[in-house]
């Protein structure tokens, strides 16, 4: 029994070791000059001069691009969570003519994919002159969250007793002082759910942000990238190096909160 | 519930539905105008009724499209779903196995961009990690330009979707897997059953709507692709790897046929909502027959 177990427990972290030997290379070439990348890209890196962190981070601009996903994506996050709960609220709670109807809208949402809109939404962005600029990407990213969050948390509201509503009602608590007071507080591990999702989600985008976005100055982290990789096409320590910083964050990130961003990628893909 | 003032749910709805409106339901709209249009992007555009759908139908590239997203949705379906699946009943099968859990859900983390810069190089002809193994096992024969080459391109795109979403599958299906009542599974092994066969048998069918909904994900989030393919070969070698989304963009943005391109998409649109219908229909059959 206990070498099975070996076995098994051998054989596992084999495989996943494997899995992640793309990350480990790209971590180790970040320490070796481009003629011992093309030598043997197995090789233990001579030295560790963790300054070329530091140079992919000035010289690259990635500080920029980390700050502009930063900016885009919490703005939009914030911006789909807080009118989604609005939205919700009402969907849950009240009865109204056209209900049913509006609910559809929203969850054809859930159904269109981005391939539906983004040519046309494009022009509407260039007539508008809304394109190119630091919150360009705020609103789509925020109409690509807001049928998901809105639907998921709906079902959340749905979920409460009637009657926590009604005492409130009964206790003269105002339409917007229910959603303060009750629902907002109620929603709070719905929200955590689909904050994760969409924010991923956000900080991922590619597509919209390559369309709208020429200015290096305002790319997010995959298009900044994409150019830095263009830019410095041969350099290749210094994009290992690039990619590195990208990445661990995400993974150390992903490894502290693991539980709650499963849970969160998982239940919002589910729906 | 009644409100005090009957605008009240409209306001509670309206920045959400505005929101909504201005980035998704127009632009749906003016996606299906124009696909009815030629226009250049410059001037007016000009009414064509169907042309640009009869043209589509006719366009080798973009059939020749639809052809590589059904390969690499099967791909992914055994890369993704399959593996994922398998990986799901061997960790449960065993304790303490959170570690492998973790390290194989890390890819599903990181930005598809990411993956493609980084997966580029691994494929990379000159100094790429495959052609390094290839060389240390002794067989520098079989190394390869790998998404330089018609036969290999399609297939490496496939395999780094497969790194990346077997994990997230494995979450999902582990999560199901744990919440199986015991009893059911107790009672097969006083049975007797094999391990393996009461995986088989009874536990994956158990949790067959999770597999249906991460087949339907495939199929759908495989119609959509763009991502991969437009970093690591861009449609290429010589449109090997196109996928229609690759060439919509390549249509809109640098030929500037956006009527036609709007016509690709809709068509795009389409299949997606017709594979949603389906599964929705076979989801409504399969309820009918289990209960």
């Amino acid at each position: 029994m206990k070498t099975r177990r070996f076995v098994f427990h051998f054989i596992l972290a084999f495989y996943s070791f494997f899995y992640v030997v793309p990350l480990f290379w790209m971590f180790f070439s970040s320490f070796k000059d481009n003629g011992a990348i093309f030598d043997n890209p197995f090789s233990i890196p001579k030295s560790w001069d963790f300054g070329v962190f530091a140079e992919a981070w000035n010289k690259g601009g990635l500080s920029k691009y980390i700050l502009n996903s930063a900016i885009t994506t919490s703005l939009s996050t914030a911006l789909a969570l807080l009118t989604s709960s609005l939205a919700a609220f009402a969907f849950s709670r009240y009865e109204f003519r056209f209900k049913k109807q509006l609910l559809m809208l929203f969850v054809l949402g859930l159904l269109l994919p981005i391939q539906a809109y983004f040519i046309a939404q494009n022009e509407l962005f260039e007539f508008f002159d809304l394109k190119d600029q630091r919150f360009t990407l705020v609103l789509p990213y925020a109409g690509l969250g807001i049928p998901l969050a809105t639907w998921l948390l709906k079902a959340y509201l749905d979920s409460l007793p009637k009657e926590l509503f009604e005492a409130a009602r009964v206790d003269g608590s105002s339409d917007i002082g229910m959603f303060r007071m009750i629902a907002a507080p109620l929603l709070k591990p719905g929200i955590a759910t689909v904050a994760i999702f969409s924010a991923l989600g956000a900080w991922n985008e590619f597509l919209l942000a390559n369309i709208y976005i020429q200015n290096d100055d305002l790319k997010t982290i995959p298009a900044g990238l994409l150019a830095f990789s263009t830019k410095y096409v041969t350099d290749y320590q210094l994009l290992f190096a690039a990619l590195t910083v990208v990445t661990i964050p995400m993974i150390a990130i992903y490894v502290a909160f693991n539980k709650q961003v499963v849970a969160g990628l998982t239940e919002g893909s589910l729906k | 519930m009644k409100t005090n003032n009957r605008w009240t749910p409209y306001l509670f709805i309206l920045p959400a539905f505005g929101i909504y409106a201005f980035t998704v339901l127009i632009p749906v709209i003016g996606t299906l105008l124009s696909s009815f249009t030629r226009w250049n992007g410059y001037g007016s555009p000009i009414w064509v009724g169907f042309a640009n759908y009869v043209r589509a139908f006719g366009d080798t590239i973009f059939l020749n499209s639809f052809k590589h997203v059904f390969i690499y949705i099967a791909a992914t379906i055994f890369l993704e779903v399959t593996v994922g699946l398998v990986l799901a009943g061997v960790l449960t099968s065993r304790k303490s196995t959170d570690i492998y859990r973790i390290a194989l859900f890390v890819p599903v983390m990181l930005p598809m961009v990411i993956v493609a810069v980084l997966w580029r190089f691994v494929f990379n002809g000159d100094f790429g990690l495959l052609n390094g193994i290839m060389e240390k096992i002794g067989k520098p024969e079989w190394q390869q330009i790998w998404l330089g080459d018609q036969r290999f391109a399609l297939a490496a795109i496939c395999l780094v979707s497969g790194w990346v979403y077997a994990g997230f599958y494995l979450a999902i299906f582990y999560a199901g897997l744990q919440r199986l009542p015991r009893e059911v599974i107790e009672s097969a092994a006083l049975d007797g059953a094999h391990q393996r066969a009461i995986f088989w048998k009874i536990k994956v069918p158990m949790i067959r709507r999770l597999w249906e909904v991460a087949i339907l994900i495939c199929v759908t989030g495989g119609i959509q692709g763009f991502d991969l393919f437009y970093v690591m070969t861009n449609g290429g070698p010589y449109y090997a790897t196109e996928v229609p989304t690759t060439y919509m963009v390549r249509t809109v943005f640098r030929d500037q046929e956006i009527g036609y391109g709007s016509a690709l998409a809709i068509l795009v649109t389409t299949s997606v909502l017709i594979v949603g219908a389906i599964y929705s229909k076979l989801r409504k059959q399969s309820d009918l027959v289990e209960y």
